[in-house]
C-alpha cells in the first residue's frame, strides 16, 4: 500500500509551508512536495500603480529580504529610463546591502539553523529555539544577535529605515553620505568583522560535528547534483550588480547572460498542487532542467571573491568539497563565507572615498520595459516592468529565489525522508532541516507568507498514514 | 521575590514578515522586554506550536484564508489582550490593494498571462491548496483587538511603547499626531504652480516637500515611524495608514485634505492634487484601502479610479 506523510507546520523558516510525502508500495519515496498556502498576487496589484513607487511599494513583499526588493526595483526602473547612478550611490547602495546580508546570513546560520547545528536534527523536541541557543553557548548566542544587529542597523542608517529601506530613489539615492554617517557605519562594520572572526570557527566546528555524528548528510545520499545560477562581475561573485552565470552539474558554464535575457534562460512552470511557481532551466543539461540558487550555487560558479579573507575561506572550502559541489548541507559553510565577504566589502566600502560623493543624477519617465537584478540572501531576485508614458505599471514580474529553488527543496526532502526513514522518530526535524538549509523565504515565493509551520502527511495510494503535524 | 513574567504570544497572518523583524529589531530595548516579558509563542522565534494561555497576543498581517481566520479566533481565545501589529493587521496594508480586483484576475495574470510562464497547459493551483480569497480582511473585522498599532513596521520605540502600557495596565503615550509632528523640514508659501513627480529634480532638503509641489503623504499620515523618510530625502507613502479624523469622519479624504494644505502652500489648484492622487489612487490609498473605514466612505471610489488608469 503507498502512503502519504503530512508535516504541517514547517517552523524557523521564513513562511507559510506543508510537506505531503508520498510513499510507494515498498515504503520507498514517490515524491514530496512542499505545498505553500498563500498567494497575495503581487503582479496583478502592481498595475496601475505609480512606477516611482515601486522600490517602496515593492519591498512589503517581503519584510525578510525587503532590501533586496527594494534595489531590484529601483534598478528595474533605471533600466526602463536609460538612468546609471552616479558612483557614490552603487556604493551607497552596496553598503546597505551589505548590512542586509550581514543580518540575513546572522539570523539563517544562527537564529534559524543554529538549533540544528547545536543539538542535530534528532535532539529532544521543543529545545530547538532561539532561547535554547542562549541557553547552550551564551556567549555565542549574544555575539551571533550582536552581529545581526549590526547588520541591521547599517542597512537602516543607509536605508532610513531597516524593515522596509526607502532611500534608494531612480537615480541614485535620496541623500548624500555625510561625515557623520561614514564614521557610524564604518564602527558597525568594524566591529561586525571582529564578531566575524571570533564566530565562525564555532560554525566549522559545530558543523564538522554534525557530518561527524551523521555522515550520510555530507555523502551521495544528501548530494544533489543540479546546474546553479548566479550573478558575477569582473569573474568574481557580486550579491548587487554585474551578469547573470548558468553552470552545469560540471562546473561548466552553460551561459552568462544580461538580466534583461532571463526569459531567454529560465521558465516558471506553474503546478496545480502550490501556489508557489517552480522555475527551470529552459534548456536542460541533459535531460535535468533542475538549477539551484542561493549561497551554495554562487560560490559553486567560480573560485574568486572580491576580498581576501573570503577568498582564503573559499579556497580553504573547495579544496575539500571541488570546485562544483553539490552537497546541500553545504549551504550552511558557503553561507559562513558569504557572511565574511559582506563584513569585508562593508569595511573596504568605508575606506572607500568615492562613497562621499553626489549621489543621485535626474531621471524622466520613459515608457518601455526595465529589468533588474540583485543577489538576495537566499538567491537571485528578478523585477521586471512594463512602464507606460505616464510612468504607470502596465505589467510587471517578479522571479524570487525561493520559486527558483523550490524543485530542489522537494528533491532534497525525498533525500532526507530516504535517509532517515519514515518511521523515524526525527522525520519533521530531519524535513524541517532540509527546507531550512535553503533558507527559504516563502513570503517571497508567492509573494506571500503566511505560517512558516510545517506538518507533513504521508499517504499511501493518495490515503493518509501518518500525520506529523504541530497542533494549531 | 521576583514578579512573574507576562507571557507573550505572537502569531502572524497574511503577511511579509517584517513586523516580527522589526520585534526583533528593538536591539538593546529587547533585554528591557525579556525582563518583563516572556515570549511564550512565536512562529519566527519559537517552536511553540499550541495556544497556551498568555496575557498579551500579539497579531501581525490580515486575514485572507481560512486558516487565518481559525489562529486568529485561537489567538483571541487564548490571550486576555490583542496587539493588531503593524498595518496589514490594522488596515489591510499593501495586499490590501487586492481590493480593487477579483481572485480570477489575479490568477490569470499569475499563472496564465505572464511573460516568464509557461502557460501552455493552463495550470492554475487548484489542488491540495486553500481556495484563495481576493479580499484581505484587515484583523478587527475577525476578533476584536484591545490595541491598534500601525505602522509598516512600526518603529521599536512605538513597539516598547505598547507592549511596556500592556504590561503595567496605562494607556500608551504614543500621541495621535502626524508625521509632520516629527519632521524637521519648514513649511514655507512658495510660488510653485505645478505638481512635481518625485522623480522631477532634486528636492531641497530642508523645506517640506509639499511646498516644493511634491506630494507627501507625511501631514494625514499617523506618526508610528518617527518620520524616517521625509528625514532621508524621501516622501511619505502613508505605510501607518491616515491620521483617525480622516479614517472616522465620512467625508474627510486624504486627497481633499492634501489638497488644501498644498494650495495654502503653493500655486498647484486644488483640483490638480485631487486629479493627480485619483490617476495613482492605487498607490496613494495601497496600505489602507482594505479597512472599512476607507473602502466604505461615500466618496471613495477605488473601481473607478484604477479603470480610468488602466483602460488604454
Amino acid at each position: 500500500m503507498a502512503r502519504t506523510i503530512t508535516i504541517d507546520p514547517v517552523t524557523r523558516i521564513e513562511g507559510h509551508a506543508k510537506v505531503l510525502i508520498d510513499l510507494a508500495d515498498d515504503n520507498s519515496v514517490e515524491s514530496a512536495k512542499m505545498i505553500i498556502n498563500e498567494l497575495r498576487g503581487f503582479e496583478r496589484i502592481l498595475v496601475g500603480m505609480e512606477a516611482a513607487q515601486m522600490p517602496l511599494i515593492t519591498a512589503r513583499i517581503c519584510g525578510v529580504c525587503p532590501s533586496a526588493h527594494h534595489l531590484a526595483s529601483v534598478k528595474a526602473l533605471e533600466n526602463a529610463f536609460g538612468v546609471t547612478p552616479p558612483p557614490a550611490a552603487q556604493l551607497q547602495r552596496e553598503l546597505l546591502y551589505m548590512g542586509h546580508f550581514i543580518h540575513s546570513h546572522a539570523v539563517s546560520l544562527f537564529a534559524l539553523a543554529g538549533p540544528d547545528l547545536i543539538f542535530g536534527i534528532t535532539g529532544e523536541r521543543k529545545k530547538r529555539d532561539i532561547a535554547a541557543v542562549v541557553e547552550a553557548m551564551p556567549e555565542v548566542a549574544t555575539k551571533a544577535l550582536r552581529l545581526r544587529t549590526l547588520g541591521q542597523k547599517l542597512n537602516e542608517l543607509i536605508g532610513g529605515r531597516g524593515v522596509h529601506p526607502v532611500t534608494a530613489v531612480i537615480g541614485g539615492m535620496a541623500v548624500k553620505m555625510n561625515d557623520k554617517k561614514l564614521s557610524e557605519a564604518k564602527a558597525m562594520a568594524d566591529e561586525a568583522m571582529g564578531l566575524y572572526n571570533e564566530l565562525a570557527p564555532t560554525v566549522k566546528e559545530l558543523l564538522g560535528k554534525m557530518l561527524e555524528e551523521m555522515p550520510t548528510l555530507a555523502v551521495g545520499g544528501f548530494s544533489l547534483p543540479s546546474s546553479y545560477m548566479g550573478t558575477i562581475k569582473d569573474g568574481k561573485v557580486n550579491f548587487y550588480d554585474g551578469e547573470l552565470r548558468i553552470v552545469n552539474p560540471d562546473g561548466g558554464q552553460v551561459a552568462q547572460f544580461d538580466v534583461t535575457k532571463y526569459t531567454d534562460y529560465i521558465v516558471e512552470r506553474p503546478v496545480d498542487y502550490s501556489y508557489t511557481k517552480p522555475v527551470f532551466l529552459k534548456q536542460p543539461v541533459g535531460d535535468n532542467d533542475l538549477y539551484r540558487v542561493s549561497v551554495l550555487a554562487r560560490l559553486n560558479l567560480t573560485d574568486q571573491m572580491e576580498t581576501p579573507g573570503a577568498q582564503a575561506h573559499l579556497n580553504e572550502y573547495k579544496e575539500k568539497y571541488g570546485p562544483t559541489c553539490h552537497l546541500t548541507i553545504m549551504q550552511l559553510w558557503t553561507r559562513l563565507i558569504e557572511l565574511q565577504y559582506a563584513c569585508e566589502k562593508a569595511v573596504a566600502i568605508c575606506d572607500d572615498v568615492a562613497l562621499m560623493g553626489e549621489a543621485r543624477v535626474p531621471a524622466q519617465v520613459k515608457a518601455g520595459r526595465g529589468v533588474g537584478h540583485v543577489e538576495a540572501p537566499r538567491g537571485t531576485l528578478i523585477h521586471d516592468y512594463e512602464i507606460d508614458d505616464k510612468g504607470i505599471v502596465r505589467q510587471a514580474n517578479l522571479l524570487v529565489a525561493t520559486q527558483q529553488n523550490y524543485e530542489a527543496i522537494n528533491r532534497s526532502i525525498e533525500q532526507v525522508v530516504e535517509l532517515l526513514g519514515v518511521d523515524d522518530e526525527s522525520l519533521l526535524d530531519g524535513v524541517e532541516f532540509a527546507i531550512r538549509l535553503y533558507d527559504p523565504c516563502l513570503s517571497c515565493s508567492t509573494h506571500a507568507v503566511g505560517q512558516m509551520p510545517i506538518s507533513i502527511q504521508v499517504q499511501k495510494n493518495g490515503k493518509p498514514v501518518r500525520h506529523i503535524g504541530r497542533r494549531l | 521575590m521576583t514578579e512573574p513574567k507576562i507571557k507573550l504570544n505572537t502569531e502572524w497572518l497574511s503577511v511579509c514578515g517584517g513586523c516580527h523583524v522589526a520585534l526583533v529589531d528593538l536591539h538593546e530595548k529587547i533585554v528591557d522586554v525579556m525582563k518583563v516579558i516572556e515570549i511564550q509563542r512565536s512562529p519566527l522565534l519559537t517552536d511553540e506550536k499550541g495556544f497556551p494561555p498568555a496575557q498579551i497576543g500579539l497579531i501581525t498581517g490580515s486575514v485572507r484564508t481560512d486558516h487565518d481566520r481559525e489562529v486568529a479566533l485561537k489567538m483571541r481565545e487564548s490571550c486576555d489582550k490583542i496587539i493588531a501589529f503593524g498595518t496589514c493587521a490594522v488596515y489591510g496594508g499593501i495586499p490590501g490593494a487586492a481590493l480593487a480586483h477579483t481572485a480570477e484576475d489575479i490568477l490569470d495574470k499569475v499563472y496564465l498571462h505572464n511573460p516568464s510562464t509557461d502557460s501552455s497547459k493552463g495550470v492554475v493551483p487548484n489542488r491540495l491548496v486553500p481556495k484563495m480569497d481576493a479580499k484581505i480582511t484587515p484583523l478587527d473585522e475577525v476578533i476584536d483587538v484591545d490595541l491598534y498599532l500601525p505602522g509598516c513596521p512600526p518603529h521599536a520605540a512605538f513597539i516598547f511603547d505598547a507592549l511596556m502600557s500592556l504590561v503595567k495596565g496605562r494607556d500608551p503615550r504614543a500621541k495621535e499626531e502626524s508625521i509632520c509632528a516629527k519632521c524637521n523640514r519648514v513649511m514655507k508659501k512658495s510660488e510653485v504652480a505645478e505638481i512635481k513627480s518625485v522623480m522631477d529634480g532634486m528636492p531641497d532638503e530642508d523645506t517640506c516637500f509639499l511646498s516644493q509641489g511634491y506630494i507627501c503623504l507625511g501631514s494625514v499620515t499617523l506618526n508610528r515611524c518617527a518620520a524616517p523618510c521625509p528625514q532621508n530625502g524621501v516622501v511619505c507613502t502613508g505605510c501607518a495608514g491616515p491620521m483617525p479624523q480622516i479614517l472616522t469622519e465620512p467625508n474627510r479624504d486624504i486627497r481633499t485634505e492634501l489638497a488644501a494644505r498644498m494650495a495654502a502652500l503653493t500655486k498647484i489648484q486644488p483640483m490638480d492634487v485631487v486629479d493627480e492622487i485619483e490617476k495613482s489612487a492605487k498607490s496613494y490609498y495601497a496600505y489602507a484601502m482594505a479597512s472599512g473605514m476607507v473602502r466604505n466612505k461615500p466618496t471613495f471610489f477605488i473601481e473607478k479610479w484604477i479603470e480610468q488608469v488602466e483602460k488604454v
